[in-house]
């Protein structure tokens, strides 16, 4: 039985790579400037998605103000740049940093609150710090911040010319935030969390301090997520507080994993290939007319396939037959 | 060192509990000797349970002391009650359900083993001891009430205890299952591990456990051997009333 655990592990890591090496390949034969943008958004989505997914579907937690992380990514890229002239990649450091440590500070009253109580906190916080930023002058307030693009350069992380580099960073990002959580399913953590998730009580009396774990599953999840807000804050090269704060990040973050399967490894993968291209195709052939077709649209998919499958599209997949049921 | 060997592995002294106005414990002193299986009994609503969680940690004691091994326990978190050697099972059983048999003693044998590989050969086997093998691959959601009792003992054994605590494992299950409990609880205990359990069927506990403690209205009534405690008239009238206690 050891022997079969290893090998789904194994065989997760060897269809991921094939995955990986595949997308990689598709921009050589797509060069709709249109379907790349799609592309690196779906990217994006999953990587944001499986960082959300480490906090609210392996240890349960369900935060619906994740996009405060994103925000702070994006924000202290895009100030630490302009500002004071710091590069890109050491902003993404900086942003993610300080995002695991707002989360701790913010998880040290939250994680009290139980169920709905920590859902309403997380959103509420998040539509404070949105407030916050928007009255902030020395950060351009409500106007936000214009990113001076000149040129394309590795270094500073810019590219107008081309979407294949921002393309190959999503990649790398939706690549790295999968590894991670490859990597933590199979860790001291990835069993606490999954046992804080089912019954904190039961996880205390085996020794794992609750509280320490959710501070843990808060910190990694909000480190990644900020990762992911400095890339959105480049690829954009314009930010203000509603694009890159707003409710619709924290939805957006949460809903390809519980499509794809809430606490899965592949759900927040399958939930953003489907959910993203989804999203963009029905706003740009039907949402046109101002009524809110390709919402009702995309809504109504939703629902349906929570209706049909309420362990996420990745049950269809599961190994484990019963579990289907 | 022997003086470490002879001390009490557990110990409360003068243990008072109050939620409000119930007083559930009032000045509880017990002691449970290494290597015993001691039962705690007693009518429903005597404060079994509420000494018993008082011991596992998961509230502090209104008043009194906790001592375990020798270190004064009373004010520590059940998670670090459980990495001195304290383990417990759960009187409504509380499996993670969305895991796999295995997966939930994993969760237990990672408090001694940080290598998840040692942790996983581990597990598989204390299921192999609790008779649960077969199942490990099961989600823990697909276990009969029986296989779940005997999950939450492996799960307890997988933090290598010193103590074991056993909230009503035996109840609530058809004779030859409570048997099979039995016969798991002797083994753990071959095992060098002390047992204290919680029961309140008399017929299943009394053959099986060493020494008796008898809590009635929160208070320590008697203890004793078994034979000697089912047979104290003070016992037989908190169970079935004065009347039958007079007629004995």
């Amino acid at each position: 039985m050891d022997t079969h655990f290893a090998q789904r592990r194994r065989r997760d890591l060897i269809v991921a790579g094939c995955l990986a090496v595949i997308a990689a390949l598709v921009p050589l034969f797509v060069k709709d400037v249109y379907v790349q943008n799609i592309m690196v958004l779906t990217l994006m989505y999953a990587a944001l998605s499986q960082s959300w997914n480490i906090l609210s579907g392996y240890c349960g937690q369900i935060s619906l103000g994740h996009a405060l992380y994103f925000g702070l990514g994006a924000y202290t890229t895009a100030l630490l740049f302009t500002k004071f002239g710091v590069l890109p990649w050491f902003g993404m450091l900086a942003g993610g940093a300080i995002s695991a440590v707002i989360a701790m500070a913010l998880g040290y009253p939250c994680f009290r609150l139980r169920g709905h109580y920590f859902v309403i906190a997380t959103i509420v916080i998040a539509e404070i710090a949105l407030l916050l930023i928007q009255n902030w002058d020395w950060a351009g307030a409500a106007l936000g911040i214009d990113i001076p693009v000149r040129g394309d350069s590795w270094l500073k992380f810019q590219f107008a010319r081309s979407k294949l580099p921002y393309f190959y960073f999503a990649l790398a990002l939706a690549c790295i935030a999968w590894l991670v959580t490859w990597w933590l399913e199979d860790s001291k953590w990835g069993y606490w969390w999954r046992a804080v998730k089912d019954n904190p009580d039961a996880a205390e009396s085996l020794g794992v301090v609750v509280f320490n774990s959710k501070m843990g599953a808060a910190a990694v999840s909000a480190f990644l997520v900020a990762v992911g807000g400095s890339f959105y804050a480049q690829f954009v090269s314009y930010i203000d507080p509603e694009s890159v704060m707003g409710f619709q990040f924290s939805l957006l973050m949460a809903l390809p994993a519980v499509l794809g399967g809430v606490g899965t490894l592949w759900g927040p993968v399958l939930g953003a290939v489907i959910l993203i291209p989804l999203t963009e195709l029905t706003r740009s052939f039907i949402g046109g007319s101002g009524r809110g077709v390709d919402l009702i649209v995309y809504g109504t998919l939703i629902v349906v396939i929570s209706l049909a499958l309420p362990r996420g599209l990745v049950s269809v997949f599961s190994w484990r037959k019963e579990a289907a049921r | 060192m022997t003086a470490l060997l002879e001390t009490p592995l557990l110990e409360t002294r003068g243990v008072w509990q109050r939620f409000g106005g119930l007083v559930a414990n009032s000045d509880v002193s017990i002691s449970v000797g290494r290597g015993e299986i001691v039962g705690l009994i007693g009518p429903n609503g005597a404060g079994k349970s509420t000494l018993f969680n008082l011991i596992a940690g998961v509230l502090p004691p209104t008043q009194g002391s906790i001592i375990f091994d020798g270190e004064d326990v009373t004010r520590l978190p059940a998670a670090e009650r459980c990495q001195r050697g304290v383990g417990r099972t759960f009187q409504v059983v509380k499996s993670f359900e969305t895991m796999t048999v295995i997966d939930n003693v994993i969760v237990g044998a990672l408090i001694r083993n940080t290598k998840m590989r040692i942790a996983r050969q581990k597990a598989y086997e204390v299921l192999e001891f609790c008779g649960l093998a077969a199942r490990a691959d099961k989600l823990a959601a697909d276990l009969v009430p029986s296989e779940k009792r005997r999950l939450e003992v492996a799960r307890a054994l997988a933090t290598e205890p010193k103590l074991l605590l056993l909230d009503e494992v035996l109840t609530g299950l058809t004779p030859v299952e409570a048997q099979t409990g039995v016969e798991l609880v002797r083994k753990v205990r071959a095992t060098g591990v002390t047992v204290l359990m919680v029961e309140h069927v008399m017929e299943i506990v009394m053959p099986l456990v060493d020494r008796a403690i008898v809590l009635n209205l929160g208070k320590v009534l008697v203890e004793g051997k078994p034979t000697e405690v089912v047979r104290n008239p003070e016992v037989i009238s908190a169970y079935l009333g004065d009347r039958h206690a007079v007629g004995a």
